[in-house]
């Protein structure tokens, strides 16, 4: 039964079962997960059961479990699979489910682009992933290739990545011997009958430092060799993606959950994590959260949706560095803006945008400050990331992020006045996709993260301002005269 | 840099002889990138960073033979190489330091970091010193917020870095340079 509330009940790591991470193993004894270890902890199992079953059985697994997506919108997964379009035949004529296994190559090709382009300040999660259990990664790319009967499927990781995305050629040098992915592979050929199935392949794409890349129609136009610029949706990228063709994309993290959902039920998977407690969808299952900052003992940890902030710091951080005190948090990503001191409790699941006023939950990972920080630094820190990253389309977000910074700039060095708070707060309301100005979202998370930290710490930003008033001499009230 | 000026269409283009695909390039991108892909213009990205690899930059003058082997425009290799911030259109030093900038790396101590490289090196954010070693930057996050302060140099991270752990770093790839490790054609 899915339980309710939140209560610590984790009794062994599923994501991270490859990769010992405190409180059930040690930092120290990580290292690469090889095809040979990872078959040994029953690795590609999952997927042997997946394609034992029908890929609609498996789609509604998913659809079961309720899993949202882990890269920071929280879409469901399972919903966002079945709004491809059928699989067409040579004739044209749509192919049946059934008909589906022991079939030739589906006409129409049909893609998975896998996000692997973290590129988010704050966010280090897919990372630890992609750094030790390349597999786990691989195994949920299979599945969800089978269950969406894709063709091909592209892992696009941010150029900066040098050694994951080496570890990740390396695993899938091995998933192609061992045959997992290719012609002949465990995906492709039918058990029973020896014959082809359909032809699913892999690669590594590797970006070249945009992190409008990391948008998934940005990421598209990357991978098509053009600049990263997103498109206008509609058409959604599930019936025209990339090359035009029918393409799913997903977070390296939500795949990497699809194994455990395969093999264990989607029923497991709602054992952790939380109900909603506004009435909106649930936050089930685990997720990685990488916390940074002024913590004792920063890193990536795997915790049941639903965890307070504080519990995520206080248990597995060893608390705020130095014994000083919470003042503090970005949610999850600098783009979900901020957490204020009074917010320390706020309990890390997908409701945590519309009870704690930020734009979501993002990736949870959350940056933590101490009682010591400067919390106009951190909005200067921020709208400097986002001018920099600006991929210029929409004239909104280009010029304004560049006019947000400088104004940051100017407050926190002391000479603005008390009006350029006010147009700092115009600027930042005024840019984003949801007051309809640009067309992908990296406006909306500079004005999320701007205002947040404006409206949460104003004494801050009232303190460094001149006023802009001349000042009059004048008395008011019993005393006037 | 997501989005800069580019020169007029006046642009003179350097020419050498020798061309800067070399046949094993033109062979990974004929045989190992082409199948991969629907399009020919999908195999920009990963043949401008053979070429970056190659050379530490991307002259003019291999762009030009990028879109010749693709068969796309010149002006579509050059829109995309000068979209992405990875892509160096001129020479740099034979080791880049990248230094984090981000949120959690600027809040637990790069600016030391950087300080430290600055005066090592003796040039500032953007420069190559002069015996054309080093090129020290500043970049947004390094996906290493957890291990902070962090740097990229050349392509190894390092992380949870010290102000004197930096320097003794430098120190070596120095002598790695000197040895002749991190030589481009």
């Amino acid at each position: 039964m899915p339980k309710k509330t939140y209560s610590d009940s984790l009794e062994r790591h599923w994501l991270l079962k490859n990769i010992p991470t405190p409180p059930f193993g040690k930092i120290s004894d990580r290292r690469i997960v090889s095809y040979d270890d990872y078959v040994k902890n029953k690795g590609y199992e999952s997927l042997r059961k997946a394609i034992s079953m029908t890929p609609a059985d498996v789609i509604n697994e998913v659809k079961t479990s309720m899993l949202r997506g882990r890269g920071g919108a929280g879409f469901p997964t399972g919903l966002k699979w079945t709004f491809l379009p059928p699989v067409k035949d040579a004739e044209g004529n749509d192919v049946k489910d059934d008909e589906y296994a022991g079939r030739e190559a589906p006409v129409t090709e049909r893609y998975l682009a896998i996000n692997a382009d973290e590129s988010e300040p704050g966010t280090f999660k897919d990372r630890l992933l992609m750094d030790f259990d390349p597999h786990l990664v691989l195994e949920g790319i299979a599945i969800c290739c089978y269950a969406c009967k894709l063709s091909k499927a592209y892992i696009f990781i941010r150029g900066e990545y040098h050694h994951q995305a080496n570890v990740l050629e390396n695993a899938l040098k091995e998933a192609y011997a061992k045959g997992i992915f290719g012609p002949k592979g465990l995906v492709n050929s039918d058990s029973n009958t020896g014959g082809p199935r359909f032809q699913v392949d892999c690669y590594v794409h590797r970006g070249a430092g945009a992190y409008i890349c990391g948008e998934e129609t940005g990421l598209l136009e990357a991978l098509e060799g053009k600049r990263g610029w997103p498109r206008i949706k509609p058409p959604f990228p599930a019936l025209k993606g990339l090359f035009g063709k029918p393409t799913i994309i997903n977070n390296v993290e939500t795949l990497a959950h699809l194994p455990d959902i395969i093999t264990h039920g989607s029923s497991f998977f709602m054992e952790q994590g939380v109900e909603s407690a506004i009435g909106g969808p649930p936050s089930y299952g685990t997720k990685l959260m990488g916390v940074s900052g002024h913590v004792e003992r920063p890193g990536v940890f795997e915790c049941e949706l639903g965890i307070p902030l504080r519990e995520l710091v206080e248990k597995h951080c060893g608390g705020i560095r130095g014994g000083k005190r919470f003042k503090g948090a970005i949610a999850g990503g600098v783009s979900m803006g901020i957490l204020g001191t009074d917010q320390y409790d706020a309990e890390m699941d997908f409701d945590i945008g519309r009870k704690y006023n930020v734009l979501g939950l993002g990736t949870a990972c959350p940056t933590v400050f101490d009682e010591d920080t400067d919390m106009v630094a951190v909005a200067r820190n921020i709208s400097r990331f986002f001018k920099h990253e600006s991929c210029g389309q929409c004239t909104p977000c280009r010029e304004g992020s560049g006019w947000l910074y400088q104004l940051l700039t100017r407050i926190e060095s002391g000479d603005a006045r008390t009006k350029d708070l006010d147009m700092a707060l115009e600027v930042a309301t005024s840019m984003g996709s949801m007051p309809g100005t640009t067309i992908c979202g990296l406006a909306d998370g500079n004005n999320w993260a701007v205002r947040t930290i404006m409206n949460k710490f104003p004494d801050e930003f009232e303190a460094r301002v001149r006023p802009t008033y001349v000042p009059v001499k004048m008395s008011v009230g019993a005393g006037a005269r | 840099m997501a989005w800069i000026t580019k020169q007029s269409a006046t642009e003179q283009i350097e020419r050498r002889e020798e061309p800067y695909l070399t046949d094993e390039m033109k062979r990974a991108i004929n045989e190992d990138y082409r199948p991969r892909y629907e399009t020919t213009m999908a195999c920009l990205l990963p043949a401008l960073h053979l070429v970056q690899h190659a050379y530490g930059w991307i002259p003019r003058q291999a762009m030009l033979e990028i879109a010749e082997i693709l068969d796309v425009k010149p002006a579509d290799v050059f829109d995309t190489a000068t979209f992405y911030e990875e892509y160096w259109l001129h020479p740099k030093g034979k080791v880049v330091v990248s230094v984090c900038r981000s949120i959690a790396c600027e809040f637990c101590g790069q600016r030391e970091i950087t300080q430290a490289c600055k005066e090592k090196l003796g040039i500032d954010v953007g420069e190559t010193t002069e015996d054309d070693k080093f090129t020290l930057i500043e970049l947004e996050c390094l996906g290493s917020c957890g291990t902070a302060p962090a740097a990229l140099v050349g392509e190894t991270l390092h992380e949870n870095l010290t102000p004197a752990r930096m320097l003794e770093i430098l120190d070596e790839v120095s002598k790695e340079i000197d040895a002749g490790k991190h030589e481009h054609h």
